[in-house]
């Protein structure tokens, strides 16, 4: 496997007495959309801060392409580009002297460059603009323009989608997976919009109060045991779930008009022939996906901060 | 080296892109055409009188005027016996009167250099706190670029700005007193009353020095408010804390001058004026030299608390 993009080692933070981080170990590859996933309070940003070197290290590293952000904070800074929660810019210069800003503090972007960049977010007509009249929308996308300007290899992106409408969000989301896909970026993205997660990364880290408690492949998070819950609305109700109670092992819910059961995907077309051989009359079928939303839920439990 | 520039360049369009920066140049310019017109038509007469070849004469006249004024009315005694030691200063060294000129406003103007302290606290102390205010400050720390570096840019762009309001009061002083009053010649002489007697100097010695004596406030103040601005974070506090101690300054030097350290005070020796001329220093001990070392060593404690705090700190969220 290629070297990792970014590496957190015994990632630990502590402030006062108290434990925020503790202990992060994972990594990130090129071409890869990371998302960091956690309820609020988990540590998500106090993580995100500790790779760009916004806060002290109280223990342990992060690597970027191999250097240190506490020894070498600028040869490893010069590969990121990040947002850390709200994207916030000068609001009394235009978009693009606000980029301008931030083109001049690393070598050899130039105004092409620029003009690249905010054409790929689609922000070109309000670019010259004075920022503090952007909506929330074209804020977050004139910050991905800023974290994209010196083109880094790893994209540090804070709930980047925040804010976005929907066709805004597919539009950001193509665009990430595009980054990774094409150019071999890495792309971190924290979120606490599951589905958002579910649709563009290709991993997950789960993190909840400060400790990793999951990482996973998303392809590979749907349908482990492949048990769907599928829901059949039937009549009449009492004949079906007795007869279902009797002829299967599972445990038979009602609820409404439905009736509810977890079982493998190849049970589902007998199960239906069996209940309309018993003369019982089929409305309705669907099969729920068991989401990531409720993996989410399974892993963290309760969103408890302590 | 030229991404500091960069540095400082950013600084700058950020500091111009803002209405009260343009509010304090407006405000250095109303000031130095507003105390030119008073001064034209409310000055005193003698001030803008021009003296002709006979001008011992002139003088000697105008001194036995002045002490018959002040014999029937005792009240303008104060102000004649001025103007009778000047005319006496001027005949005893044969030197003519010359009429008041756009030079001495510019010299009498050096007083301005309080305001353009005002401002440059103003400036530095929002510089830091600002980015903070913003939430700015992440995007600016996460580029390669040491915090050291932008730290400095910060500071060297507060000085640039400091010094870009002198030359504007400068420049400002000098287009409205020549217009008004005219001017004799490019260095004219100048008589002033230093406190020992009168003494006769050219202007542009006496111009630097007393902007000079204006900047070393200036210089100190505004470090002092870059300082609080990064450790609090805060430009209120800044502004507060550095226009209150520039004002009450001398007062608080007074009040403790019985003590013996009060020598160690920083606003006891930001005044280096009092060392000119001969005068006695305020508090027995102190010298030039021991001025400019407290100065120093306040400056480096300055500094060294606002590099401290500014790069070792962590940049949190709210």
């Amino acid at each position: 496997m290629s070297k990792p993009a970014m590496q957190l080692v015994n990632l630990k933070k502590t402030i006062g007495n108290k434990p925020i981080i503790k202990g992060l170990d994972f990594e990130i590859r090129a071409g890869e959309v990371f998302g960091f996933l956690g309820p609020n309070g988990a540590g998500k940003t106090t993580t995100i801060r500790m790779m760009v070197g916004l806060i002290d290290i109280t223990e342990g590293d992060v690597l970027i392409e191999g250097k240190s952000i506490k020894t070498d904070f600028k040869g490893a800074i010069q590969h990121v580009g990040a947002i850390v929660e709200n994207p916030e810019m000068y609001p009394f210069l235009s978009g693009w002297k606000n980029l301008k800003q931030y083109a001049r503090m690393v070598e050899g972007v130039t105004d092409e460059r620029i003009k690249e960049v905010v054409s790929l977010v689609g922000l070109e007509k309000a670019i010259h603009e004075k920022a503090g009249r952007y909506s929330l929308g074209m804020r977050q996308r004139l910050g991905i323009a800023q974290a994209l300007l010196h083109g880094p290899s790893i994209l540090i992106l804070d709930e980047p989608t925040n804010g976005l409408d929907p066709s805004g969000i597919r539009e950001i989301r193509k665009y990430i997976r595009n980054l990774a896909e094409k150019e071999n970026v890495a792309v971190i993205v924290s979120s606490h919009l599951l589905t958002e997660i579910e649709l563009m990364c290709d991993r997950i880290g789960v993190i909840k109060n400060g400790e990793l408690i999951a990482i996973e492949e998303v392809k590979t998070a749907e349908n482990k045991e492949g048990l769907k819950e599928v829901y059949i609305e039937v009549e009449p109700m009492e004949t079906a779930k007795a007869y279902l109670d009797t002829h299967l092992d599972n445990e038979i819910g009602v609820g409404g008009k439905e009736l509810s059961m977890s079982v493998k995907r190849e049970e589902i077309p007998h199960i239906l022939k069996s209940l309309m051989e018993q003369g019982i009359s089929i409305y309705g079928v669907r099969v729920l996906q068991a989401t990531l939303e409720d993996k989410f839920f399974d892993l963290i439990g309760e969103n408890t901060i302590e | 080296m030229s991404n500091f520039m960069n540095l400082i360049w950013n600084e700058q369009i950020k500091l111009y892109a803002k209405k009260g920066t343009w509010v304090m140049f407006a405000v250095l310019l109303a000031l130095a055409l507003g105390g030119g017109l008073i001064t034209k038509f409310f000055g005193t007469e003698s001030d803008f009188k021009e003296y002709g070849d006979d001008w011992q004469t002139e003088l000697q006249a105008e001194n036995e005027e002045l002490t018959a004024e002040m014999e029937n009315d005792e009240f303008a005694g104060f102000v004649n016996e001025m103007v009778i030691a000047e005319n006496n200063y001027h005949l005893e060294n044969n030197i003519k009167p010359l009429p008041y000129d756009g030079w001495e406003y510019v010299l009498e103007n050096s007083f301005l250099t309080s305001v353009i302290s005002l401002f440059t606290i103003i400036v530095a102390a929002g510089i830091i706190s600002n980015e903070f205010k913003w939430d700015t400050i992440k995007l600016l720390l996460i580029r390669p670029i040491s915090r050291s570096k932008i730290l400095l840019s910060k500071y060297v762009s507060v000085l640039i700005f400091a010094f870009t309001l002198l030359v504007f009061l400068l420049a400002s002083s000098w287009i409205v007193g020549a217009i008004l009053f005219g001017l004799n010649g490019l260095n004219p002489m100048v008589v002033q009353d230093m406190m020992p007697g009168y003494v006769q100097n050219d202007v542009l010695g006496e111009i630097v020095k007393s902007y000079g004596f204006g900047l070393v406030t200036l210089v100190m103040m505004a470090t002092f408010a870059f300082m609080i601005s990064a450790i609090f974070r805060s430009s209120g506090m800044a502004i507060g804390l550095a226009i209150f101690l520039m004002m009450a300054g001398n007062a608080i030097v007074a009040f403790l001058s019985q003590y013996e350290w009060s020598k160690y005070i920083l606003f006891a020796n930001t005044n280096l004026k009092q060392y000119m001329n001969g005068m006695e220093p305020p508090i027995p001990g102190m010298s030039l030299t021991f001025s400019i070392i407290v100065l120093a060593v306040y400056f480096v404690i300055f500094m060294a608390a606002a590099w401290a705090a500014f790069t070792k700190r962590d940049v949190a969220g709210n």
